[in-house]
């Protein structure tokens, strides 16, 4: 499980970080030979305006991954950092600030999205920022709730008694018990977060053209679905190939840390 | 327990008018208002375009307009919609029961496919379980607008005579109404399905590894009593409180499946009332949502501190 | 139909001029002015088979009405129902010339006056009867600034309506007007609205061959047949129902699956897959009557300078634009579309058209950009995907000179503030037809608003417009048009790329008796009927 986990992730990183340089016509280069099946020259044909299927979905990947990779880090980031302040300190300022994230929470991701993207323009770090916003809360309650147990476990109030700094009993004893629960919810929320990206292109908030995006790439296709149906599949089978990604290594991480919670 | 679940319940209160005052903020920070929207194309001379905001109240200073939805919303009244003149309510509330009935066939369906799919798995371990969990995988991995899509394209070729935009109202076609709705649930139902399955079939794996079936059926009990007892007091509260997480965001997901079938949901309306700057139906459409988000979040609370009694909310 | 109107007309009208004693030239004017009395068109071979009566037609439409008081309506997508809930005294014919409606007959008595005579016997949906008094009331109420309504700048030409007797109303302008009466037969913009009914907004009442019956937001909007309809006959079908889509992909969908009878698409590949793939589909695209431009605001570098803006349209293929985006359906544009007075036909020369990046590059060398120059944002409508397609080949069209844009989608709403006020570089909105090329060109006028705010200082080029708008031969108007379009193609003054219809209209083969209008509505649903 972990091993195929891996080993997709490895081939999205690759596409990440080299997309540009594998794919084999520029994304953006148009051509009159619009929706155009399979040939020697485009292996997977050509879109509505005659741009090559397989460079577009590999920039595109590009674009879609990067805006996934940094979003969950920029949100598991903020995530921890608040989820540790709440479940360590506790009281009041937990209570504070679980609540206003709670604002965050309850708003209806898509409203947000659309709210960012018209007042600041579709753009990459926009999107990034809107993503890191929604996932931040849910990333914190996953983080804030084993640290509210386990600060009480008998082996941290025995460091404590000891007169170890709360600092350190935070590092070297409460970080660790969370690592595996986080891990879970990251891959997790990557998934989901991929789920997200392509759906807000798919209304058309996402990056703005001629920027590939998977998204906005099987949006577009829709109506052309008979005409050259690859161009509906080709986004489709990306999509479900990095959402599974996610989940097999989710998956994968669960069986191997042994995770007992429910 | 009780003075936590009425702590989180009072919280709602500032929570939901923090949620309301964001949404005003941000729908004015948007470009454009609805005059603008309106208007389209068409040039109107500004004195038209004054004239038209004059009368819906867009004149007077922002927190002027906040406190005046308030004060309405106190008394029941959500306000009219810019674009049809009618009380937003009575908009809102069929919209919301369709949404609601979208989501309870969908859920519905899910229980039924992932408890059997998780049974089946448990029960016949081999390649039973290999095939199950690997559907699982895919369903999980497939975003739901993407099966409504192939759905609606795959119709529309080879049934054509199935009319799969028939949506018709409860009360004017009850058979027809849920006829209308199960191609749409169905595309919701897949991915919520995979959560329970994947539940069922632990529940069910670590029943049979425990002593008490031997002990129970020295008894004279039958396993599948058991079972069923041991399933409903420990499956079922993980799957309804991620089924109702997953429900609740169903809003979100819900605009793509509503807009490709056309179903007058919740979704839709939210999208039409943003792009046209229809406020008041923003407004009551937030607040409904986060309401049933935040009712939602403290079931689900309420579940877990029941069933791990090691989390503490002091 | 049309041969009965144009009999009792005459017949008419000739007692009414002995009556009135008006001079020949008066006479003349009437056959050669620019309302000039209709042809029969192809509605006459069409009803060579008797039309079966009844049934509903089903329409598939994009978008919901957002209000059906015509005085006041502004969203494009209330036309549909305008279209059919109303009629004014004169219409669009099926090739596009003004013929007589509520109007039984005209006269010019001079270059500023119309008496019109009114059709007898018309009621109103609700029963009330049609007189001259209604006719003055929706002129006034248009031309009430209190009514904020849409067409009156259209009629800011009308100096005074006057109520003769019932059935006669007399039209007094500021000045002559090649125009006129095309606005008037526009819908919603010259149709009669009932004085003393209030709410048009929500319940509409009119004298259109269709009533209003029920409209569910976002699902169905029901029309049924005007028993009282005064065209003889008319109309053939007893119920007439809007069923609403979000996008093209449902639409398609429930045209194959016979959910509707009838729709329209905005992407001409669709509207091709789907005929093709479908034998018992008919379609037609229209007339071209849409534009796609690019306008730039001038006022500032480097789009101040000629040779930018010569360079821009030089690096422009647009042949491989039209092949590319919309599979060759339309043609090459100028400012006017072809399905008007003074348009391009997309044939024959214009300056700068021809393709040439070599010549584009020296213009910027010579300009002061030897080695490219980058334009900034280039906003375009995002909802409409044929113009965010147009613009990414564009973009790499002009990239092969050395000229860089960055694709900025916009909503609509915001885009046209911007638009209006002369706040971008490159910003591309497509323009619609109108009943009169010259609220196309006085877009450009160095006296208008937008104009000003776009840069715009050419005195000869603001005579050239304004000597156009009150020229009242055709055939003189149309070369003075061609004339503006080619001096504005001359100076680039803004890029014309293609035109195309605006919408590609599809319907089952038992749907008989529909002719698509150039003018964008739907009023032929009147001499539709059904053959199932």
């Amino acid at each position: 499980m972990m091993s195929i986990g891996l080993l997709m992730l490895a081939s999205l990183v690759v596409i990440t970080l080299f997309g540009t340089w594998i794919a084999p016509y520029n994304p953006s280069e148009t051509s009159a030979d619009s929706l155009a099946g399979p040939t020697a020259a485009h292996w997977l044909g050509t879109d509505s305006i005659g741009r090559d299927l397989l460079s577009r979905l590999i920039v595109g990947g590009r674009t879609t991954l990067l805006i996934t990779f940094v979003a969950v880090t920029l949100a598991v980031c903020c995530g921890l950092v608040l989820g540790l302040f709440c479940g360590y300190v506790g009281g009041l300022a937990d209570q504070v600030v679980m609540r206003v994230l709670d604002v965050v929470f309850a708003f209806p991701v898509f409203l947000l999205a659309i709210a960012v993207v018209a007042a600041l323009g579709p753009s990459v770090p926009n999107l990034i920022l809107t993503i890191a916003i929604v996932y931040t809360p849910r990333l914190a309650r996953v983080v804030r709730g084993p640290v509210l147990s386990v600060k009480r476990w008998d082996h941290v109030e025995a460091a404590r008694s000891v007169g170890v700094s709360e600092f350190n009993i935070a590092t070297r004893h409460v970080l660790p018990l969370i690592v595996s629960p986080v891990l879970v919810e990251t891959s997790l929320t990557l998934a989901q977060t991929i789920f997200t990206i392509t759906a807000l292109s798919f209304l058309g908030l996402g990056p703005p053209p001629p920027d590939p995006n998977w998204g906005a790439m099987l949006s577009e296709a829709r109506q052309f679905m008979e005409l050259a149906p690859l161009t509906v599949i080709g986004p489709a089978a990306a999509i479900v190939f990095a959402t599974l990604t996610f989940i097999v290594l989710a998956n994968g991480l669960r069986e191997r840390l042994d995770v007992a919670s429910r | 327990m009780r003075r936590l679940v009425l702590i989180r319940l009072a919280w709602m209160l500032p929570i939901l008018l923090g949620v309301s005052v964001v949404a005003f903020l941000l729908m004015r920070a948007l470009p454009g208002d609805f005059a603008q929207a309106s208007a389209g194309t068409t040039e109107l001379a500004p004195e038209a375009l004054n004239i038209i905001r004059r009368d819906l109240g867009l004149d007077r200073p922002v927190w002027e307009q906040y406190l005046r939805w308030l004060a309405k919303l106190l008394e029941g009244d959500f306000g009219d919609s810019f674009t049809t003149h009618k009380p937003v309510l009575g908009e809102l509330l069929p919209r919301l029961a369709v949404t609601a009935e979208l989501t309870l066939i969908a859920g519905l369906m899910a229980m039924a496919m992932g408890a059997s799919s998780g049974l089946a798995s448990a029960r016949w371990r081999g390649r039973t379980d290999w095939l199950v969990r690997g559907i699982n995988g895919l369903f999980l991995a497939v975003p739901n607008f993407v099966i409504a899509t192939l759905i609606v394209l795959l119709a529309g070729l080879y049934f054509p005579e199935v009319g799969i935009f028939n949506y018709t109202p409860f009360l004017t076609d009850p058979l027809g109404n849920l006829g209308s709705m199960l191609l749409p649930a169905f595309s919701l139902a897949l991915a919520v399905s995979v959560t329970i399955s994947e539940n069922t079939r632990a529940a069910v794996l670590e029943v049979s590894s425990q002593d008490f079936v031997m002990v129970a059926r020295a008894k004279g009990l039958r396993p599948s009593t058991i079972l069923w007892q041991y399933l409903v007091r420990n499956a079922l509260t993980p799957i309804i409180t991620v089924t109702g997480l997953q429900l609740a965001s169903l809003l979100g997901g819900s605009i793509l499946i509503e807009t490709i079938f056309t179903i007058p949901g919740m979704g839709q309306y939210l999208f039409d009332a943003v792009s046209s700057r229809n406020y008041p139906v923003v407004q009551a459409i937030v607040l409904v949502a986060a309401t049933i988000v935040l009712l939602v979040n403290v079931l689900v609370d309420v579940a877990y501190a029941r069933v791990d009694a090691r989390v503490s909310y002091e | 139909m049309a041969t009965r109107i144009n009999e009792s007309t005459l017949a008419d009208e000739a007692t009414f001029i002995a009556a009135e004693g008006l001079k020949r030239r008066s006479l003349l004017r009437l056959a050669v002015s620019g309302g000039t009395l209709a042809t029969l068109g192809p509605l006459a071979n069409a009803q060579s088979v008797t039309p079966k009566r009844g049934g509903t037609l089903v329409i598939g439409a994009d978008a919901d009405p957002i209000g059906l008081d015509p005085v006041t309506v502004t969203a494009y997508s209330s036309y549909d129902f305008t279209a059919l809930l109303y009629t004014g005294l004169f219409r669009w014919n099926a090739d596009m010339k003004v013929e007589l409606d509520l109007a039984a007959g005209y006269i010019a008595p001079n270059d500023t006056t119309y008496i019109i005579r009114l059709r007898q016997g018309v009621k109103f949906h609700n029963g009330q009867d049609f007189t001259a008094e209604d006719v003055k009331h929706t002129f006034d109420r248009i031309l009430d600034p209190a009514s904020a309504s849409p067409s009156a700048t259209l009629f800011s030409g009308i100096k005074a309506v006057t109520v003769i007797d019932p059935f006669t109303v007399k039209f007094e302008l500021k000045a002559p007007s090649a125009t006129f009466l095309s606005y008037l037969a526009t819908n919603p913009n010259g149709v009669i609205v009932p004085k003393g009914v209030a709410d048009l907004k929500t319940k509409p009442v009119g004298t259109g061959p269709f009533v209003f019956e029920s409209y569910e937001p976002n699902q169905q909007f029901t029309l049924k047949a005007n028993p009282n309809y005064y065209e003889d006959k008319q109309p053939y079908l007893s119920t007439v129902v809007f069923k609403f889509f979000k996008d093209q992909a449902s639409i398609s969908s429930a045209l194959r699956s016979k959910a509707i009878d009838m729709t329209w698409f905005k992407d001409p590949k669709v509207s091709a897959q789907i005929v093709k793939s479908s034998p018992d589909l008919a379609s037609a695209p229209g007339k071209t009557s849409r534009t796609f431009p690019v306008w730039m605001s001038m006022k500032a570098k480097p789009f101040n300078d000629v040779r930018v803006r010569r360079a821009l349209s030089l690096a422009t293929d647009r042949k491989a634009c039209l092949q590319t985006v919309l599979g060759g359906s339309g043609k090459v544009g100028a400012m006017v579309p072809e399905s008007q007075v003074g348009g391009y036909d997309g044939v024959g020369p214009m300056p700068y058209y021809k393709t040439d990046v070599v010549a584009a590059k020296k213009l910027l060398t010579e300009a002061g950009y030897p080695n490219g120059i980058d334009l900034g944002d280039y906003i375009v409508v995002a909802a409409n995907a044929l113009d965010v397609q147009c613009a990414q080949v564009l973009q790499q069209q002009w990239a092969a000179a050395g000229i860089k844009v960055n694709i900025k989608p916009m909503e609509t709403a915001p885009l046209i503030g911007l638009w209006l006020k002369g706040d971008f570089g490159l910003l591309s909105i497509a323009l619609s037809w109108s009943p009169d090329p010259d609220a196309i060109v006085s877009r450009l006028l160095s006296t208008g608003s937008q104009g000003k705010g776009i840069g715009m200082a050419d005195a000869p080029l603001d005579k050239l417009i304004e000597d156009a708008r009150a020229i009242l031969d055709n055939t003189k108007r149309a070369a003075a048009y061609q004339q503006i379009q080619k001096h504005i193609a001359d100076q680039a003054y803004i890029l014309q790329i293609y035109q195309y219809p605006l919408r590609w209209e599809a319907w089952r083969k038992y749907v008989k008796g529909y002719v698509p209008l150039a003018a964008n509505i739907r009023t032929f649903v009147r001499t539709t009927w059904l053959d199932k």
